[in-house]
């Protein structure tokens, strides 16, 4: 069966916690025959929502996963790509944006645009998800879709226009008025599945006119044939008005809102209309991949199936049958037996099992073009690769993967635990490259980093939910570097003459600052002459200063930006060695780092808050208070963004306090931004801390 | 050279001597002209001096992009420290961008209460100690005589400088027969210290119109350079 992708849909669905997302995703798949009975979120049945694969989310009720499920409505195939609704995870988060061409904001009717919508709808933004909103709740006491609508339009400054009117609001939840046909709809049946369509209730008429002509006025601002037809008082087409709601809403100036109750079953079908109508099919949108041959040019890749095929992995699963590999084909045709590079590593593979991922089964399926979601077998990647025909070099995605700033201890409690913390550790790295892993030689400690305190904390949840690896952690520290600020020279001897055989080597040079963006953080230039030191010994100089570079005499940090001159040294026929000129070269690394005014550098994350004027000073006081240098402020509306500098030492437990200031109405996003150096009176207490520390292990 | 040479040689110190020592503290000066003359480029450069002095500057523009803003203190600075040879020029950048905040108010209509509300909540919270806020892109057609009185309420409460830009569009004839930019005629009682920038000979000359008690009219021996933007000796 070949795909018409002019017929398909790539939606997210949005929403804030418990605005009901998942019941209403469930109703979506029951409405498309896929599921054959509604389970209750946290029903009594104890089966679940299909859609919350994991456990972690259920407990906390966020997403984190963002598995896709296709199912068909009306002979359209609509991928819905579970959404992370939280700000923390960003790599996830971009992912999922990243493949999906539409959105359906879900808002409660009580609560209306709530701090996460607002971020959501924001992350959209970005993206430039094109979107609709559906309101949900409206059978909840206190259910006023007009007011969120209004808010749309006043906290997200989106065009919002309600497409319909409910019949009857909180219990008395009929149905709802279709503004465009200008019919009463009811969802009757069990479960709402079958439609009636009837003339709209007398009582409701005014109001129905009324909106019907609110609605027009907001929709022929994109349409001159619509405001003549309005002006001569003529009928307008329904075609026309869905034509031009649909170029609105792609050119993301319109967003169409739709009301109902996911859990009453009502307007639920109504809205999925409205994804076929007024949401993107995959060709509609541009889609941009950066070229490595190129300094990571863009470059727009068209969805023509004629072109080599690109593909981004974004989401990897194990299942019953070993690792599936979630992707979005973005030019070309993936077909199965067909050899794919991936960019990344430069590895060749064959495409194997290719196949559909509905709720409840999968489809095998031969080949997926352009736009389509699909998923593969058994290939080893990591989520973010992009898959390319292996003759273009194309990534989806940056390569370029920020160092780590912050890093954890974890210890299993037993020996099941150790192999299951193996296993997961395994998995979190190939997911994330951000998220890294390590044993510390000395401690013998198995070392987790990232780029947030966040960011480790949810993989040791699901470390414990998903594998039941229950791990013992340290405190967070914050990993810091050490670097000079001025140049040394350095003449150092190393000798050992007494009794059995000797050791000798002297070295003599100079050590200077790299500016600290130079990449490479350690240079070393032989200018030896007349073999003052044999050339067979250079090398052991090399070694023994990267030996020093590992662990500065400050704080223990790697010492970062050094560049080690030799120019001199001495010998001796009998007892010189590679170890003599290792051992002589590590003294005259710290002899020198002494004399070149060291300094403990450490992350400094830029962090942006977001929050009502009426907070701006406590914001601004909260970053203060942390050695925070804001940067900048911008206001729209009674909207403030500010935009600041902290050292990442000082951002432990800052959204408690954000929280606390701002009567939770605020909410911030950080990450890594450079490295900077320590002020002088931290550098003494971290010194003083590092040597307590130091004399507790030696006892 | 070292930063307080270069400060102490700097083409605004002759700007200052022609305004009696500067303009102080709890005083408002503008700068007018036609737009996309170098308006901005004169306050950034003002606001660079200030920041090379230790002291604490706030930039507030209307619309701009942020990193707009940044970009026009990159390159100022830069010419600065090229032009005069300053030693351990990174270091001093580093140091001094920490007391420049900036602030951008996305929104034209926004009401001056809420602007000077919201610089004030900066300089309580954010940014103690500021010694001079800039306001770029203030649209003086729109803000009334009260409002100018506020920010000079503003500026003596709060113990600040506050320097303007007022623009004007391409081919407008915008001053007076005293050569007072129009838009200011009516604030004129607030205002310290008013400059022109106009061009003249392919030069951009900066001409002295008001000057804190009286009315003058004097071409100081200052112009903007044209491929720096930077303020220099004519
Ligand atoms: N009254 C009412 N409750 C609903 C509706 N939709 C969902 N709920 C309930 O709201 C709660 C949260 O729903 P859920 O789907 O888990 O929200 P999510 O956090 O957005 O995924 C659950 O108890 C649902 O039963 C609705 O339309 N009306
Ligand atoms: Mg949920």
């Amino acid at each position: 069966m070949s795909v018409d992708i002019t017929k398909m849909r790539n939606i997210g669905i949005s929403a804030h916690i418990d605005s009901g997302k998942t019941t209403l995703t469930e109703r979506i798949l029951f409405y498309c025959q896929k599921i054959h009975a509604i389970h209750e979120v946290r029903g009594k049945d104890g089966v679940g929502a299909t859609m919350d694969s994991m456990e972690l989310e259920k407990e906390r009720g966020i997403t984190i996963a963002s598995a896709a499920t296709n199912v068909t409505w009306k002979e359209h195939a609509i991928n819905i790509i579970d959404t992370p609704g939280h700000v923390d995870f960003t790599i996830e988060v971009e992912r999922a944006l990243r493949v999906l061409d539409g959105a359906v904001l879900v808002l409660c009717s009580v609560g209306g645009v709530q701090s996460q919508s607002i971020t959501v709808d924001r992350q959209l933004k970005r993206y430039g998800v094109p979107r609709i909103a559906f309101v949900n709740k409206s059978d909840r006491t206190g259910a006023n879709p007009y007011k969120v609508c209004d808010q749309l339009r006043e906290k997200l400054d989106l065009n919002s226009v309600m497409m319909q009117v409910p019949i009857g609001l909180e219990e008395k939840l009929e149905g709802v008025i279709d503004l465009i046909r200008m019919k009463a709809i009811y969802f009757d049946g069990n479960d709402g599945e079958q439609i009636r369509i009837e003339e709209i209730p007398a009582e409701l008429q005014a109001e129905a006119d009324e909106r019907r002509e609110m609605m027009l006025d907001t929709v022929s601002m994109f349409s001159e044939e619509i405001m003549e037809l309005m002006m001569e008082e003529q009928e307008i087409p329904e075609d026309l008005l869905h034509e031009t709601v649909r170029k609105a809403v792609i050119s993301l100036e319109l967003v169409p809102v739709y009301l109902g109750s996911a859990y009453k079953n009502k307007g639920v079908q109504e809205m999925m209309d409205a994804v076929l109508r007024y949401l993107p099919a995959p060709p509609d949108v541009e889609n941009k991949a950066l070229d490595l041959d190129n300094n990571e040019e863009e470059v727009v890749l068209p969805s023509d199936e004629t072109k080599p095929p690109v593909a981004l992995a974004f989401k990897l699963e194990d299942g019953q049958y070993g690792q599936l590999t979630y992707i979005r084909v973005y030019q070309g045709i993936i077909k199965k037996g067909a050899e794919l590079i991936n960019v990344r590593n430069g590895r060749k593979f064959k495409v194997g099992r290719l196949v559909r991922m509905h709720s409840n089964n999968m489809e095998d399926i031969t080949e997926a073009p352009a736009g389509d979601i699909v998923a593969l077998f058994g290939i080893d990647c990591a989520s973010g690769d992009t898959f390319c025909d292996s003759n273009l070099n194309l990534s989806m995605t940056s390569m370029f993967v920020p160092n780590a700033v912050i890093s954890l201890s974890i210890k299993p409690v037993d020996k099941s635990a150790s192999d299951k913390m193996a296993k997961a550790l395994n998995r979190f790295t190939k997911e994330d490259p951000t998220f890294r892993t390590h044993v510390d030689p000395e401690s013998n400690e198995t070392i987790i980093s990232g780029m947030g305190e966040l960011h480790l904390e949810v993989y040791i949840e699901r470390m414990k939910r998903e594998y039941k690896a229950e791990v013992e952690t340290g405190a967070p520290q914050v990993a810091y570097r050490e670097a000079i600020s001025a140049s040394a020279d350095f003449n150092y001897t190393h000798k050992k003459q007494t009794g059995g055989s000797g050791q000798y080597g002297r070295v003599a040079g100079s050590m200077e600052p790299l500016p600290l963006d130079d990449e490479k953080g350690y240079e070393f230039v032989n200018m030896i002459k007349g073999g003052a030191i044999p050339t067979e010994y250079i090398p052991s100089c090399d070694k023994g200063f990267q030996t020093g570079m590992e662990k500065g005499s400050l704080i223990g940090a790697p010492v970062v930006g050094v560049k080690m001159t030799i120019n001199d040294g001495q010998f001796h026929a009998v007892d010189s060695s590679d170890q003599a000129f290792q051992t002589a070269a590590l003294g005259a690394f710290r002899e020198a780092y002494k004399k070149a005014n060291p300094c403990i550098l450490e992350p400094i994350m830029k962090v942006t808050v977001e929050g009502p004027t009426e907070f701006q000073g406590n914001i601004f006081g909260t970053l203060n208070q942390r050695r925070g240098m804001i940067i900048a402020s911008n206001e729209e509306g009674n909207y403030c963004s500010v935009e600041a500098e902290v050292p990442l030492s000082e951002m432990f437990g800052y959204s408690t306090v954000l929280r606390s200031s701002t009567q939770g109405k605020a909410e911030f996003t950080m990450e890594f931004a450079k490295y900077g150096k320590v002020p002088s009176s931290v550098t003494e207490e971290l010194i003083k801390k590092y040597e307590e520390e130091r004399k507790a292990q030696q006892k | 050279m070292v930063k307080t040479e270069l400060t102490e040689k700097s083409p605004l110190r002759s700007l200052e001597k022609a305004v009696q020592g500067g303009l102080g503290k709890g005083n408002i000066a503008v700068i007018a002209s036609k737009e996309g003359v170098g308006k901005t480029a004169c306050l950034v450069h003002i606001a660079t001096d200030k920041l090379m002095r230790n002291k604490h500057v706030i930039h507030v523009s209307y619309a701009n992009r942020v990193d707009h803003i940044v970009n026009w203190y990159e390159d100022i600075f830069t010419e600065i420290s090229k032009k005069r040879n300053l030693e351990n020029a990174m270091s001093v950048h580093d140091d001094i961008i920490q007391n420049r905040v900036i602030m951008n108010f996305n929104q034209k209509s926004i009401s001056v209460d809420q602007v000077i509300a919201s610089i004030k909540a900066m300089m309580d919270n954010g940014q103690l100690g500021t010694d001079a806020v800039i306001i770029d892109g203030f649209d003086f057609t729109i803000g009334s005589a009260e409002d100018i009185k506020k920010f000079k309420a503003f500026a003596v409460e709060s113990d600040i400088e506050l320097w303007f830009s007022d623009s004007y569009p391409e081919g407008a004839d915008y001053l007076d027969d005293r050569g007072i930019p129009v838009n200011l005629i009516k604030d004129l009682d607030d205002l310290s210290v008013v400059l022109t920038l106009r061009a003249e000979q392919g030069l951009m000359v900066l001409k002295l119109v008001k000057d804190h008690k009286a009315l003058v009219s004097e071409d100081l021996h200052l112009k903007l350079d044209p491929k720096t933007l930077l303020i220099a000796e004519a």
